[in-house]
């Protein structure tokens, strides 16, 4: 084992520290949250009685813009849709990821991504028959019965899945 | 000064000594400079040469490295660096570097470089003719100068000495947004070096509209031609898999479907499948994922170009969390090794079949882990099959899992 070699490993954790704090100031320049095993649950609970639309998305998906680029014209339409971003990416990847979103028009919206290299978890997470196939989005009525759809949302299906009124250009 | 002193001591070691096993979670993620390795790099493909030496090239810190064991993965030379610039080379389990090295031993690696974040990218070739001590300066093989996709590419040398490189092209999608026409997906492309490496052929266009993000599997075809799977689009939106052989001369023939799975989707399935020549009838054992309206998990079948259907199709595993399958063949015994997720662990399981595919054993698990792994990968040496497995808990995996004289490993 390298670590019991030489005391290397003493040497990384000051390091690591010093770039732990960096880490720190560079994350607020950004809109993007570190989705773990329990995110899942934070963001049912916050809306909690309330039909809401989950997105997962990744920077590697062509389809996945042209579902965030019609959801980003339809929120300036219903800017109260109730939406939530999660981004399959690993948070370490988080530039590329600011820069899409800022590209598809969702830059103030933000997103969460996943922080967590056990992808399965967190996909398992938020519905364990999820493939990883994407876009793919989850939406959860009052009572938070979920619907699921592969691929990219459309007109038709939103209006089906909320219960309040939506204006399509 | 003294940190100093510590960090030149432990460099100096790193000089020196071969890095034995270190588990990704010693990894070091903000100093590389003591930490590059097999262990702590991503997205490792491996293979053997001529005198049974292993290499392996992987990613770490916008560098794609290569090393080398002579004792089947316990001990690996100090990583060189193939790219002299750091470059973002794509690193996930369907997109990684390439390794192959031929008979003269020259060590040829492919990757993509990834360009913006709008699926943009180009594909990247050096090779090293000093027995990998030094690498070229990488070179672009895409040759149409766009700022598009080019990327998963996939590399496989024939016994004739024909070097392939396969990538997903998005080109002609560009020139149609120019007509102001629709194009779904992307395109197959390839070229071909007959000089190893030194140089490659322009771009052949093999079909239009394939899947965007899903590796392409080749498998060799006689001895200068490849047979080459991957993710197309059938009609609008129907996302199975199509099967054809390609040429040194960029001729594509025998273009057939190779799965009916009937996966309406418009999305990305991020699962690319895997395929191998039997040896046994010289037909092609494929698998892949789907999760289409006529079959849904992942699927085993047997393809035969005289026939261009997919025959002896089997259910490897039905159960949610399964995907990313890998074929091999040793000793006239195929080999399907794969992964599932039960909510808590990631096992990796194992089924054989010892008559070209018609039948298959019941899944053996060879490992489990409650932490993050690539996708599996199976390395075909002289004596047996190796499993070749990048994962967070115990760093790299690189082990036997044939036995010494021939068929079942838990018989």
């Amino acid at each position: 084992m390298i670590d019991t070699l030489f005391p290397s490993r003493l040497f990384s954790h000051i390091l690591l520290s010093s770039a732990l704090l960096c880490a720190t100031s560079i994350a607020v320049a950004d809109n993007l949250k570190a989705f773990t095993a329990e995110s899942f649950e934070e963001i049912k609970a916050s809306f909690e009685g309330e039909e809401f639309l989950l997105g997962l998305w990744s920077v590697d998906c062509p389809p996945c813009m042209v579902e965030m680029e019609f959801m980003a014209e339809l929120l300036t339409l219903n800017p109260d849709i109730p939406y939530v971003l999660v981004s399959t990416d690993p948070i370490d990847q988080r530039e590329y990821s600011a820069e899409f979103l800022e590209d598809v028009g969702l830059g103030d919206k933000g997103s969460w991504m996943f922080a967590d290299s056990f992808v399965e978890r967190l996909r398992f997470s938020i519905d364990p028959n999820w493939y990883g196939e994407l876009p793919r989005s989850y939406f959860f009525d009052s009572n938070h019965a979920m619907k699921s759809h592969s691929g990219i949302v459309n007109q038709e299906l939103l209006k089906e899945w909320f219960n309040r009124p939506l204006v399509f250009r | 000064m003294k940190s100093f002193l510590t960090k030149l001591a432990a460099m100096a070691l790193l000089l020196i000594a071969p890095i034995s096993v270190l588990a990704a979670n010693d990894c070091d993620d903000t100093d590389f400079s003591v930490s590059i390795s097999i262990h702590c790099g991503n997205a490792p493909s491996a293979t053997f040469d001529d005198s049974k030496r292993l290499w392996i090239t992987f990613v770490q810190d916008q560098n794609v490295y290569v090393s080398h064991s002579d004792d089947l993965g316990k001990n690996y030379s100090t990583p060189v660096v193939v790219n002299p610039v750091q470059e973002d080379a794509e690193h996930n389990g369907e997109n990684r570097p390439k390794i192959i090295v031929d008979r003269d031993s020259n060590i040829f690696i492919s990757w993509t470089k990834k360009t913006s974040p709008r699926f943009t990218g180009e594909i990247r070739f050096s090779r090293s003719i000093d027995g990998g001590k030094t690498f070229e300066a990488p070179r672009t093989i895409n040759d149409d100068g766009l700022f598009t996709g080019h990327r998963f590419e996939s590399l496989y040398l024939t016994e004739s000495g024909h070097l392939y490189l396969t990538w997903i092209d998005k080109r002609d999608l560009e020139t149609s947004i120019e007509r102001d026409e629709d194009y779904a997906g992307a395109a197959i492309y390839y070229a071909v070096s007959t000089d190893q490496g030194a140089s490659f052929s322009s771009n052949y266009r093999v079909a239009n509209n394939s899947c965007e993000c899903c590796r392409i599997a080749i498998a060799p075809r006689g001895t200068e031609d490849i047979a080459i799977l991957w993710r197309q689009i059938f009609g609008v939106t129907t996302r199975d898999h199509a099967i054809a052989v390609l040429t040194p001369e960029g001729k594509t023939e025998e273009m057939g479907r190779a799965s009916y799975d009937e996966w309406q989707i418009d999305a990305c399935p991020h699962h690319g499948p895997t395929m191998i020549r039997s040896g046994l009838s010289g037909d092609y054992h494929m698998s892949w994922f789907t999760n289409g309206d006529l079959h849904q998990g992942i699927y085993y079948a047997r393809y035969s170009f005289d026939e261009s259907q997919p025959r002896y199709v089997f259910r490897v595993d039905g159960r949610a969390g399964a995907g990313h399958p890998y074929l091999a063949e040793y000793a006239e015994t195929l080999y399907l090794v794969w992964k599932g997720f039960d909510g808590q662990n990631t096992n990796l399981s194992l089924i054989k079949s010892v008559d070209d595919g018609a039948s298959w054993t019941d899944p053996v698990v060879l490992h489990t882990t409650a932490q993050g792994s690539d996708h599996p990968l199976i390395v075909s040496g002289d004596d047996g099959l190796y499993l070749s497995w990048h994962t967070q808990e115990m760093g790299y995996v690189f082990e036997k899992f044939t036995t010494n004289q021939e068929r079942p490993a838990d018989d």
